[in-house]
């Protein structure tokens, strides 16, 4: 089946936010802070109104509302109150006729600042002076199983840092808001989560929710970076002043400065294990750069400090981890949502082990894989299908590539052959699905079918991902439509939650299903009820209603003139708080093995295949698994060789596809995909969400290939070429320890005081006990 | 964006006469100024447009060499013939720049007149001493992995960012330029400056002069010639080092050699005293590498809150000696 969408995208037919219009529209501009600290000292915006053209300027003393907002933490103020806390921080937002109007006014607008020291170093940030009335701990965490101090033959820890990641999704925000004659207001937007942002602007306008409507418009990509408000709430205020349409765009720079980033970390990890390559114990601490507001930082903390110790059974550990503010970008939600940190440092650690175990580093993942049964360090119980061998072991199926192939380098002819090496690395990951720790995973969708033509309404966003193929193929496969319409999500209807965490097919795909099975009931009782047969023998193959398998009537011509309606809702069981039961409502697992050419005097690094075995449940649509899957092992790539953002002094200096390089088609490797399906529990056929892992098994993958083919250690993502020319980073350190079985055993307790604050986390000695 | 006046003269004299007022910039392939112009980087009272009035065609010339109009596109130029076959550094320079979008709009004329891409040359938020002399350098002491390790000064650190250029330099092109004052030729290693204290200029260039056409020398020896760039992905990224280079090997000695290397400094940086180290000595590794540290024997790398780019000098080096040892081979198997 087709993708609905598919056609108009490729051809530049599709109609995206940015392409919005409406007669008489206003266009918005922002005023951002220059600074990454500062305190506002007089903002004057008189001759920026007095300007012929313009028609609203405002600042924070103009929203009518409640000034701030968040996703967790309400921290953020919509237009800068008093301070400003990051570079960037919208100050003020003009409407005009025109965009040139519009900048010329946000130029007109006279600020006083007072620069203020700008703290960019989170492990100093946890411990220093509050950059905000709610502190700089978004949150700390800590837990322990077992003991853990319990110890194995071999003992290896390393401290692994991650650069921080932009979604570069490829048509930047836009949205188009435009006042309701009932006084409210309705907004059209590029967004991922459409019930959220309707939420939060109410809150800024003052509205009642019902008053703010929020429709879907086109989107070009997502991955998290639209999870967060941007503009949404500006166009709103903006409309609401002026009366008119007002559409706001921003720029590829603006669009580095507005959204949210992957969170930048450092992780310490250390691995005890036995001689047979059995870990004993894991420590682990975590320090996430939050920047400058909340958003999700509380919640992406936690993905990666309880998914420390990867895919594995381990009895006896210590987790910690702080998530802090700074005056560095805010980062929130990106696909993979803490984990690729945690994946990058944990795979790292198993190849370290394994390395000074002398085991193949398939061996010592295949020992400590996971099985369903198992007690999660952080206390859930993996009652579900949990295929890590058998995704280790599709994997090791997959034959190598041949040896040759396009150089390192690529079209700069760069490498001679005789500097090159091959290496090969392996990852295997799980990423936790569905919204987490008691946030309520949901979805409703309303079906109807009248003449053979069925209507899906879901306020699922579709930012890309594919969610109007799989649900048009489950109203055409349940209810044997001949045609599927996809209306445009919006919030008259129930909230889908985000497009996010790989939970869409599950939630909304589960709530469209039941819809579908609801109408098809209705749709049956009724023809049964015509034509006085028993419903329990009736049913829809193939396109029409079959009694006892005969076919009795198409589908189309069953109920001629009649719409047949339902809405149904779906929510998964709920979670809890961790330390409490299941934190989580399941998870995948993904093993991938990158080989790599690197060009080992220059240091440059050709990814020449990644071979992957996801845990997928089942197939719904063979070529979108395949896309997510390779769309996710090309941005797992990107992290780990060349994409950061660079911030200095609390400034991006790469806001920019210049300098923010993301992997081109030339630099993306084969991929082969092979697939463990073992359906989900209550899942319609078993589906479980697909997206994430990808991208979280392809940085540690890509790594532990280049490591392979150079012999360095290479302990921080992206890997520059100076690191592999250089031989720039610290290898882990391993010590032969003596056996300490551990003094207690199972269970999770969460610890009360954290141990040590992350500034001297650091200081962590081999201790060789 | 800046608003501008736009002229469209009839002829090359007239866009030079046009254009000898202050302020007055060429419009060519537009790649690079029109981004700039965009982002307020430059802001030109009036944009000539020159698009159609230079030529258009790769002719030999008499002595045995080619000359390049200036309108001939890159990727015109990276497909002919003759410059394949007697100038491979520059076929292949040029087809490691950019994407092939860009090739096809950027031109011969154009292309080494493109601007630093360094990040606070292009962000107008920040001091600059070559957008806006006198403000500063915001590159010292910043982000420096992109920057110059040769031939830097005080006021800038901005590297060239030209790959065509780059081969340029090595095959002692010549420009020819018309100005106000009417034409003359520059040698193409001398068309670029040095920062020194006035970072503001690029080139040589006067106000109004305009490169009409590039000549390239007869230069048996550069049909074994190469260019190699090495950069942080595989297509479309400017490089971090360069490096063009023209090797005449017989018997092992080398004959002659021209290296010029790029992403290191405020110009194509040729490479004249390893090339006179090298020439009548032997085509070893290790003389390779020999010469390569006397040119770097200057190097300044700059420190830098993103590590520094002191890297390139060793990635220099290692691509130097790849590259002369691979024209070894090619001639002496």
């Amino acid at each position: 089946m087709r993708r609905p969408d598919g056609q108009a995208k490729v051809r530049g037919e599709f109609s995206y936010a940015g392409d919005l219009h409406a007669e008489g529209m206003l266009h918005g501009v922002t005023l951002r802070s220059p600074h990454p600290h500062a305190r506002l000292l007089r903002i004057d915006t008189a001759a920026a109104r007095a300007l012929p053209g313009v028609h609203a300027v405002l600042t924070a003393a103009d929203v009518p509302g409640d000034l701030h907002f968040g996703l967790t933490l309400r921290d953020e103020p919509v237009l800068a109150d008093g301070v400003v806390r990051y570079a960037g921080e919208p100050v003020a937002v003009v409407a005009a006729i025109d965009p040139r109007t519009a900048r010329r006014a946000a130029r007109a607008i006279v600020v006083e600042y007072e620069p203020l020291p700008a703290q960019t170093d989170p492990t100093l940030a946890a411990d220093a002076e509050p950059l905000h009335a709610e502190g700089n701990v978004y949150r700390h965490l800590a837990y322990e199983c077992g003991d853990p101090r319990a110890r194995g033959v071999v003992t290896v820890e390393n401290t692994y840092r991650i650069g921080m990641q932009d979604p570069a999704f490829l048509a930047p925000e836009a949205g188009m808001a435009t006042p309701t004659a009932d006084g409210g207001v309705r907004l059209e937007v590029a967004t991922q989560w459409l019930h959220s942002d309707q939420r939060q602007i109410a809150w800024a306008t003052g509205l009642p929710p019902e008053k703010v409507q929020v429709v879907l418009a086109g989107v070009g990509g997502a991955f998290g970076g639209r999870e967060d408000v941007t503009l949404h709430t500006h166009a709103c205020l903006l409309a609401l002043a002026t009366g008119r349409p007002v559409k706001m765009e921003y720029t590829r720079e603006e669009s580095f400065l507005a959204h949210r980033q992957r969170h930048p970390g450092t992780i310490w990890l250390r691995h005890s294990a036995d001689a047979s390559g059995r870990v004993v114990s894991v420590e682990g601490r975590v320090v996430l750069d939050g920047g400058a507001y909340a958003s999700t930082s509380p919640v992406v903390i936690a993905n990666t400090v309880t998914l420390l110790q990867g895919p594995y059974r381990v009895d006896n550990g210590r987790f910690e981890g702080w998530s802090v503010r700074t005056n560095n970008p805010s980062c929130g939600a990106m696909r993979g949502f803490g984990v690729p940190q945690a994946a990058f440092a944990h795979e790292s650690q198993m190849d370290a082990l394994a390395a000074a175990l002398d085991l193949d580093p398939l061996e010592i993942r295949l020992r400590n894989a996971l099985r369903r049964g198992d007690t999660a360090t952080f206390g859930q119980r993996f009652t579900q299908p949990t295929p890590v061998r058998e995704v280790i072991e599709g994997l090791r199926a997959v034959p190598l590539p041949p040896a040759g192939g396009k150089l390192p380098g690529g079209v700069g002819r760069a490498s001679s052959p005789g500097s090159v090496r091959r290496g090969v690395g392996y990852a295997v990951t799980m990423k936790n699905l569905a919204f987490s720790e008691g946030h309520v995973d949901e979805s409703t969708a309303t079906v109807s079918l009248r003449d053979g033509h069925a209507t899906v309404h879901c306020a699922c966003a579709e930012v890309g991902q594919g969610f109007v193929t799989v649900a048009e193929q489950v109203a055409r496969t349940v209810l044997g439509a001949d045609t599927v319409t996809v209306t445009q999500p919006d919030t008259l209807i129930a909230s889908a939650g985000s497009t996010s965490a790989s939970r869409q097919t599950m939630a909304s795909g589960t709530a469209v299903h039941r819809a579908c099975v609801a109408v098809r009931d209705r749709l049956l009782a009724r023809v049964a009820r015509e034509r006085g047969l028993d419903a329990g023998l009736l049913s829809i193959q193939d396109g029409a209603v079959t009694c006892d398998g005969t076919p009795l009537v198409d589908v189309a011509a069953a109920t001629p003139g009649h719409t047949v309606r339902a809405t149904e809702h779906f929510a998964h069981p709920p979670t809890t708080a961790l330390g409490q039961g299941d934190v989580y409502v399941g998870f995948a697992f993904s093993a991938q093995r990158a080989v790599v050419d690197v060009d080992v005097e220059l240091g440059l690094v050709s990814v020449v295949q990644i071979a992957s075995c996801q845990d997928v449940g089942t197939v719904v649509n063979p070529t979108q698994l395949l896309g997510q899957i390779e769309g996710g092992i090309v941005q797992g790539m990107g992290l780990a060789v060349m994409e950061e953002v660079v911030v200095v002094d609390g400034h991006i200096t790469n806001p920019e596809f210049q300098d923010y390089l993301i992997p081109t088609i030339v630099d993306a490797p084969e991929v082969v995909s092979v697939y463990v399906t073992d359906p989900q529990p209550g899942m319609p056929h078993g589906w479980k969400g697909v997206g994430e892992p990808p991208l979280c098994t392809a940085v540690p993958a890509v790594a532990a290939a280049v490591r392979d083919a150079t012999g360095l250690p290479l302990p921080s993502v992206p890997i520059r070429p100076e690191h592999i020319a250089l031989g720039i980073g610290t290898p882990p350190t391993v010590t032969r320890t003596t056996p300490r079985p551990p003094a207690t055993t199972g269970g999770t307790a969460l610890s009360e005081e954290p141990a040590d604050r992350p500034g001297t986390w650091e200081s962590e000695g081999a201790a060789g006990h | 964006m800046k608003p501008f006046d736009y002229a469209r003269p009839g002829d090359v004299a007239e866009a030079v006469r046009v254009a000898t007022l202050p302020g007055a910039v060429f419009l060519g392939g537009g790649t690079n100024l029109v981004d700039h112009l965009k982002l307020g980087v430059a802001r030109p009272d009036l944009v000539v447009d020159v698009r159609t009035l230079t030529s258009r065609e790769v002719t030999d010339t008499e002595d045995g060499g080619l000359r390049a109009g200036a309108a001939v596109t890159n990727s015109e130029l990276a497909a002919d013939r003759r410059v394949r076959e007697r100038y491979p550094v520059l076929a292949q320079a040029l087809l490691a720049g950019a994407t092939g979008q860009l090739r096809n709009t950027a031109t011969t004329g154009g292309n080494p007149l493109q601007r630093t891409r360094c990040v606070y040359f292009q962000d107008v938020t920040t001091p600059c001493n070559k957008r806006e002399p006198g403000t500063g350098c915001s590159a010292i002491g910043g982000t420096t992995r992109n920057h110059a390790v040769l031939g830097a000064s005080q006021a800038c650190i901005a590297t060239h960012p030209s790959d065509m250029a780059v081969a340029l330099a090595a095959l002692d092109a010549c420009v020819q330029v018309l100005g106000p004052t009417g034409e003359r030729t520059v040698p193409f290693t001398e068309l670029h400056r040095l920062p020194g204290d006035d970072p503001s200029r690029d080139t040589v260039l006067e106000q109004g002069e305009l490169i009409t056409a590039m000549g390239l020398p007869p230069l048996p020896a550069a049909r074994t010639s190469a260019y190699r760039k090495v950069r942080d992905r595989a297509s479309y990224a400017f490089a971090l080092v360069s490096v063009a280079a023209v090797l005449d090997v017989r018997d092992g000695v080398v004959q002659d050699v021209r290296i010029a290397l790029g992403g290191v400094a405020h110009k194509p940086w040729r490479a004249t005293r390893a090339e006179q180290a090298l020439r009548g000595g032997p085509a070893t590794p290790d003389a390779f590498a020999a010469a390569a540290a006397e040119e770097l024997a200057d190097a300044r790398p700059q420190p830098g809150i993103d590590g520094g780019n002191g890297f390139k000098v060793p990635l220099v080096t290692r691509t130097l000696v790849a590259t002369l040892r691979d024209l070894t081979a090619a001639q002496e198997g």
